[in-house]
């Protein structure tokens, strides 16, 4: 096994030309792969090759299934074909491979004249990061009713770890939604539309849609500022409801949905 | 450990306690599988016989959610032990202390009976390839990883098992065998070793080599932990590809190392179309007859 006549490289030298291989297709590697058997070089070099690229383009397929279905078989691969260049793997988890694609998409073209595609690559993200998010206790009704009178004005309410706060300029959840159920989505409107996702307690995800009011609201939640600033806001632009109805309704529903996190 | 071990497959009307007259080695933890998603609730539901399971470290480095509320229930019920891929001990790039640093975490919740990766590097100037990229074998190498293995068992504050990986090439720049390099970085590191016996048999097709001459050139008392695995066979090479039964050459070969090396902790390691969990257990059932049958112990 012993070839003193050829060239030997130091081990970083080595791996260099591996990766050069592996990202750029740079044949210099070839120099330093002993030929054995009917099997040529190539071919060997060539495993790792299909290898690297069937397992990215896997990661992308999992983590992005309505995506695949939006863009058809061609654009898919000529996407994933396009990301594997341009966001050579720096993670030690493949969970993470996929995080810029939905910046890609928004600076490659032909994707990038299509801004509802970067949308629903994102909002597929924010699945993945619910989905996995951090766990922690909810805060239940039994807890919220143990407060004192005077302990609600200073309130202030923090959110599950696994809720994701995020607004779109297209329908892109809506099409995400046809997808899903097997039919074909509306054309790309651009309507401006805020979305709630999270991990629920059985430990599924689950997104709704939000109207301006409940996310200005838990814009000031996720502020810092108290249940007093709250109802302030509330008060302020509403004429013909009770306030403190109005925030208690907010309040059961974000129980209802577990998205509130435990002070315990 | 056997003990604890012997109890809980009473429990799950196991087989290895009929083997309590025989001599187990002391870090004999059965048969096991690889813990995959597909099986997770079955595996709660229905505690099958399986002695423990093997889990893949990185699929476990995450804050929360699903994957982690399975693991730490099913930890409850098994032993575990923790397999790597992310590691790349060979790489020039310095040691990822992020990435030890959430192995360390997720060894202090799970306490895993050891935590193994692999014998080789995965990427260079902070970019993974995510593949298990053979090493050069050669003294500069080997000086490397010692090093660095040293370091990382400081840092965990245990012995880790390296693990051999299929090959397709070899570099000019090797000056030993692959299992005088493995042999040596144990040797010299004080780590052990986890003998993929597929790997070995696809490697040994593919630069033709005899694989008996690698067990044979393994120290005994280095190894403990055997994959078995399947592959793909193009003829003139073999493609590790862990989606198959394990193939009969490499049930030829587990007994061979078997008889090398003497009962070991083994388990099937599926990575690809992951079949039922039933049908391995049937698969890993084979595994416990060849080593029953081959070291005469155990049933009555």
């Amino acid at each position: 096994m012993v070839l003193d006549n050829m060239e030997k490289n130091s081990l970083a030298s080595l791996q260099k030309t591996m990766m050069g291989y592996l990202l750029k297709g740079e044949t210099i590697i070839e120099k330093s792969i002993v030929k054995q058997g009917n099997v040529s070089n190539k071919t060997r070099l060539n495993i790792y090759k299909n290898a690297y690229q069937a397992r990215l383009k896997e990661v992308i397929d999992n983590d992005h299934p309505i995506l695949g279905m939006y863009l058809g078989d061609d654009l898919f691969d000529e996407m994933v074909s396009g990301y594997i260049d341009y966001s050579p793997s720096n993670c030690t988890s493949l969970r993470d491979y996929a995080n810029q694609l939905p910046l890609f998409l928004t600076k490659q073209k032909p994707f990038s004249l299509h801004p509802i595609i970067s949308e629903i690559a994102q909002f597929e993200r924010l699945l993945l990061d619910a989905f996995d998010a951090e766990d922690a206790k909810r805060y239940t009704k039994d807890e919220l009713q143990k407060l004192s009178p005077s302990d609600w004005l200073a309130l202030t309410f923090r959110f599950h770890p696994s809720v994701q706060l995020t607004s779109f300029e297209w329908n892109c959840v809506e099409s995400w939604q046809a997808l899903k159920k097997e039919t074909a989505p509306d054309p790309a409107i651009k309507q401006t539309n805020n979305w709630l996702l999270w991990r629920n307690p059985q430990r599924l995800t689950q997104f709704r849609s939000l109207n301006e009011e409940e996310v200005l609201l838990i814009r000031m939640i996720l502020n810092g500022e108290n249940f007093s600033v709250l109802c302030e806001y509330l008060y302020n632009r509403t004429t013909d409801q009770d306030v403190s109805v109005l925030a208690l309704n907010y309040i059961n529903s974000w129980l209802d949905d577990g998205i509130l996190r435990s002070f315990a | 450990m056997w003990v604890v071990l012997l109890v809980r497959n009473d429990q799950r009307g196991g087989d290895l306690s009929s083997a309590v007259n025989n001599a187990l080695p002391e870090h004999f933890l059965g048969f096991g599988l690889g813990l995959r998603t597909d099986h997770f609730q079955e595996v709660i539901d229905t505690k099958p016989t399986v002695d423990w399971f093997e889990v893949v470290s990185e699929n476990f480095m995450v804050n929360g959610g699903k994957p982690k509320h399975y693991l730490h229930s099913i930890r409850e019920l098994y032993p575990m032990v923790m397999h790597g891929v992310s590691l790349s001990i060979g790489s020039t790039d310095p040691l990822n202390k992020a990435y030890l640093n959430q192995l360390k975490v997720l060894v202090n919740e799970l306490q895993p009976e050891w935590v193994s990766d692999h014998l080789c590097w995965t990427g260079a100037h902070q970019v993974n390839s995510h593949d298990l990229l053979p090493m050069p074998y050669n003294n500069e190498a080997l000086n490397h990883i010692v090093d660095r293995i040293s370091h990382v068992q400081d840092y965990l504050g245990q012995p880790i098992l390296m693990e051999n990986v299929s090959s397709y090439i070899t570099y000019v720049e090797s000056e030993m065998t692959e299992w005088e390099f493995l042999n040596e970085v144990a040797k010299r590191s004080g780590c052990y070793i986890l003998l993929d016996i597929n790997n070995i048999y696809v490697s040994a097709r593919n630069h033709n080599f005899s694989a008996q001459d690698y067990l044979n050139g393994i120290d005994k008392d280095k190894v403990r932990q055997f994959h078995l695995a399947g592959h793909t066979d193009y003829g003139d090479y073999v493609i590790d590809t862990h989606d198959h039964d394990v193939a009969d050459p490499v049930w030829t070969l587990y007994k061979a190392a078997l008889q090398r090396f003497g009962l070991m902790s083994t388990m099937i390691e599926r990575d690809d179309n992951i079949p039922p969990l039933q049908d391995l257990i049937t698969e890993l059932n084979i595994a416990k007859r060849i080593a029953q049958d081959t070291l005469n112990y155990g049933v009555r």
